[in-house]
């Protein structure tokens, strides 16, 4: 190795190193905060306290339900990403494989649905989604049921085109192969390509999950009742106290993080495989 | 073939699906009618029921902070309870933003489904909701006396002489300050009364040559400071009418020259958010703090420095002659929403605890430490003991003083949009721009954002 390439190999391990503190930073803040009292963590400690267990134990003292909200979120996201894999990958995949005159008019419909942000469709939706409570088989979807939160994030535009340009990658040969040998077209779907495609289902979970569980402003506005409320929500609901406990807060925030943390770490090489992969499509 | 048969079971089932849901509407019609029928036997029967045993409905209150607000209703609830058992309260907490974001959305869907019956709204904010919703809110005017409450809240709740909210928590202001920086740097407590802002500068000064600490903290991004003394000349953004009032207003004006003659007085510490602004006084980095008497919970946090604090009076301003020693930041009311349903079960319950009921705020005194804006709270049991962390002070019986005092200004509806705008101008000014030619910009900004 060269000189020359050696202090760039250093210069680059600060520059890493750097931006990894930078970045890890926040979350040790976190954790270190979950384990100390209010008071302490607004004069700044740095160290981890003795205070875990209280918060804790404050926490689900509180009348803010908190079990309930990780059961409730925990449930939506679950559903989402589990529905969402079966729609969103299905109309990706049939953009792609079939062909048709409609096909690229259609998909940029579809396309420019991205393009509207979700204020301005905030109250048309709150309008539509309370009429749904007075017809027997949607009020499933209504307001205030888990439904509203779930049927909104199945099919989502970038979902469908992350998997039609993953499906580009996808060899065509193989699904002519499998008409040959007699494979209906459910099944090529089914049998196929969704085990070729795993890392890609694998990047679109753990975006989806990701998204179903930190979101916040429709289920802030479909969920009315207490105990239909998501995570995100209830954390919401404690952080504007006058003298807001931190200690608490943090300690809900820590426990918050784990179930995208654990996806996260469970999919890490799929997900980074399935990522690249739409990047070469 | 197969693709065929999954292709008609698929429809088939849409069909079936369209069916059921054109069956079920027609289902409906027909239940909805019987359930009138029935409905109109069980309203009977628990119309009986509620002649028998007070009443049967559920009413539904939102507000924020569990450990104040929330607290509040709690209490509340429980006294209502004793004299109305069947009533059933559900007390939701949620952030202020989010329930503003939720009002916002249902009312101008016209739907209102889930909305509350009782909501708390911030003062700053009640006028915008009731222009824009009068028809949504009730009128309370029959459940309350505006003459029980201190003047500066109720004008905040009121609109052509008619009263829509129960004006809730004092956010009267206070100068919280360290007796033993105070003494240590030459002056007593009774240089903290009838305390003007070019004195409290000087103070400051000396505290920080003798201690070595600033004497309050200054957050760029937050200008309350100015708000509150504004409020204590009796202006405010916008005039009585509601209209902006920026440019040519002689408290504002007056405002931003204490202002920045604090800034310039080196005494101050600059902070950024609410944490740095709560750990600055907890770790005993700065003699004072000039804010809401809503942080006294705050203060008292740090035990270890319990009985070092006295609360004083606000500061007014030299050069303003309207201005007095008292002003107030922030508070609240509650609002009954009265197309959701239970409008008169709302009202009773607010006409029986937070319109009237002086044993509830002395004992929110005590629990959540609530300065009500009730006067005549002022004369309960609990708002006449002293307080140990501040030296013995009474410090309740102090904050209803002052806010009796409080000048009565019109928020206008858009306190927070004008807010914005003020701290950029408030900014440029001191750091050196002309304070008239600055103040007019922003008076025609300001028109053009609240389109005037």
């Amino acid at each position: 190795m060269s000189k020359k390439s050696r202090v760039m190999n250093v210069l680059q391990y600060v520059v890493l190193t750097i931006l990894s503190i930078i970045s890890i930073f926040p979350f040790f803040w976190m954790i270190i905060a979950a384990t100390n009292k209010s008071v302490d963590v607004t004069k700044g400690t740095m160290v981890p306290g003795t205070y875990l267990l209280e918060n804790i134990k404050n926490l689900m003292g509180s009348d803010l339900q908190y079990l309930t909200a990780f059961k409730n979120s925990l449930i939506i996201a679950v559903v989402t990403t589990a529905l969402a894999m079966v729609v969103s990958s299905a109309a990706g995949y049939a953009f792609e494989v079939y062909k048709s005159k409609a096909r690229d008019r259609v998909f940029s419909i579809v396309l420019l649905s991205m393009m509207v942000p979700f204020a301005a469709l905030m109250v048309p939706l709150f309008r539509l989604f309370s009429k749904f409570n007075n017809i027997p088989v949607l009020k499933w979807i209504g307001l205030n049921s888990t439904g509203s939160v779930i049927i909104i994030a199945v099919a989502t535009a970038f979902l469908i085109f992350f998997f039609r340009q993953n499906t580009k990658t996808f060899p065509r040969e193989l699904i002519e192969a499998s008409r040959i040998d007699g494979l209906g077209e459910f099944k090529i779907f089914t049998k196929i390509y969704m085990p070729t495609m795993k890392s890609t289902y694998a990047a679109a979970v753990v975006v989806t999950f990701m998204a179903s569980w930190n979101n916040y402003l429709w289920p802030l506005i479909a969920l009315q009742s207490e105990e239909k409320r998501t995570l995100p929500l209830v954390i919401s609901a404690m952080g504007s106290s006058y003298t807001p406990d931190y200690g608490m807060i943090m300690t809900a925030v820590v426990i918050a993080t784990l179930p995208t943390a654990i996806i996260f770490f469970i999919m890490q090489k799929q997900f980074v495989a399935g990522m690249t992969g739409s990047v070469k499509g | 073939m197969k693709l065929k048969r999954v292709f008609a079971v698929l429809l088939a089932s849409t069909m079936v699906m369209g069916m059921t849901a054109c069956g079920g509407s027609g289902d409906t019609k027909g239940t909805s009618d019987q359930k009138e029928g029935t409905t109109a036997t069980s309203e009977k029967s628990t119309e009986e029921a509620a002649q028998e045993a007070g009443e049967g409905d559920a009413l539904t209150v939102w507000a924020w902070d569990e450990a104040f607000n929330i607290k509040a209703v709690e209490v509340a609830k429980e006294i209502y309870a004793k004299t109305n058992p069947d009533v059933k309260i559900d007390v939701v907490t949620m952030a202020q933003d989010d329930i503003v974001t939720k009002l916002n959305t249902s009312l101008s869907s016209g739907s209102y489904e889930g909305l509350p019956d009782i909501v708390l709204i911030e003062d700053y904010k009640a006028q915008g909701y009731l222009t824009s919703y009068l028809d949504e809110f009730a009128d309370l005017s029959d459940i309350m006396n505006p003459a029980d409450f201190a003047g500066y809240k109720t004008a905040v709740n009121e609109i052509d002489g008619k009263t829509y909210g129960i004006p809730f928590d004092s956010g009267v202001a206070a100068t919280f300050y360290r007796t033993d920086y105070i003494e240590q740097a030459g002056y007593t407590q009774e240089d903290m009364q009838n305390l003007t802002w070019d004195k409290y500068i000087e103070i400051g000064k000396a505290v920080k040559e003798k201690c070595g600490v600033d004497m309050c903290t200054l957050d760029p991004s937050d200008i309350g400071q100015i708000r509150m003394m504004m409020q204590s000349a009796g202006a405010w953004y916008s005039g009585d009418d509601g209209k902006v009032t920026i440019a040519d207003n002689q408290g504002l004006k007056d405002a931003i020259t204490t202002y920045k003659a604090l800034v310039e007085s080196g005494c101050t510490k600059q902070i950024s958010g609410w944490d740095p602004f709560v750990g600055a006084f907890n770790n005993g980095e700065v003699a004072s703090v000039v804010t809401g008497c809503w942080i006294a919970p705050s203060v008292q946090k740090a035990e270890d420095q319990s009985g070092k604090w006295a609360v004083a009076p606000f500061p007014k301003m030299d050069a303003n002659a309207e201005s007095v020693n008292a002003s107030s930041i922030g508070g609240g009311g509650w609002y009954v929403l009265k197309n959701v349903g239970n409008e008169a079960a709302a009202k009773d319950f607010l006409k029986n605890t937070f319109a009237s009921n002086v044993d509830l705020m002395n004992q929110l005194a005590a629990d959540i430490t609530l300065v009500s804006t009730m006067n005549a709270a002022a004369e309960a049991e609990n708002y006449k003991k002293g307080n140990d962390f501040f030296g013995g002070q009474e410090i309740f019986s102090d904050f209803a003083t002052w806010t009796s005092e409080v000048p009565s200004v019109n928020y206008g509806m858009n306190t927070y949009v004008l807010e914005d705008l003020m701290t950029e101008a408030v900014q440029a000014i001191v750091s050196g721009a002309d304070m008239d030619s600055t103040l007019k910009d922003y008076q025609a900004q300001a028109e053009a954002a609240t389109a005037q």
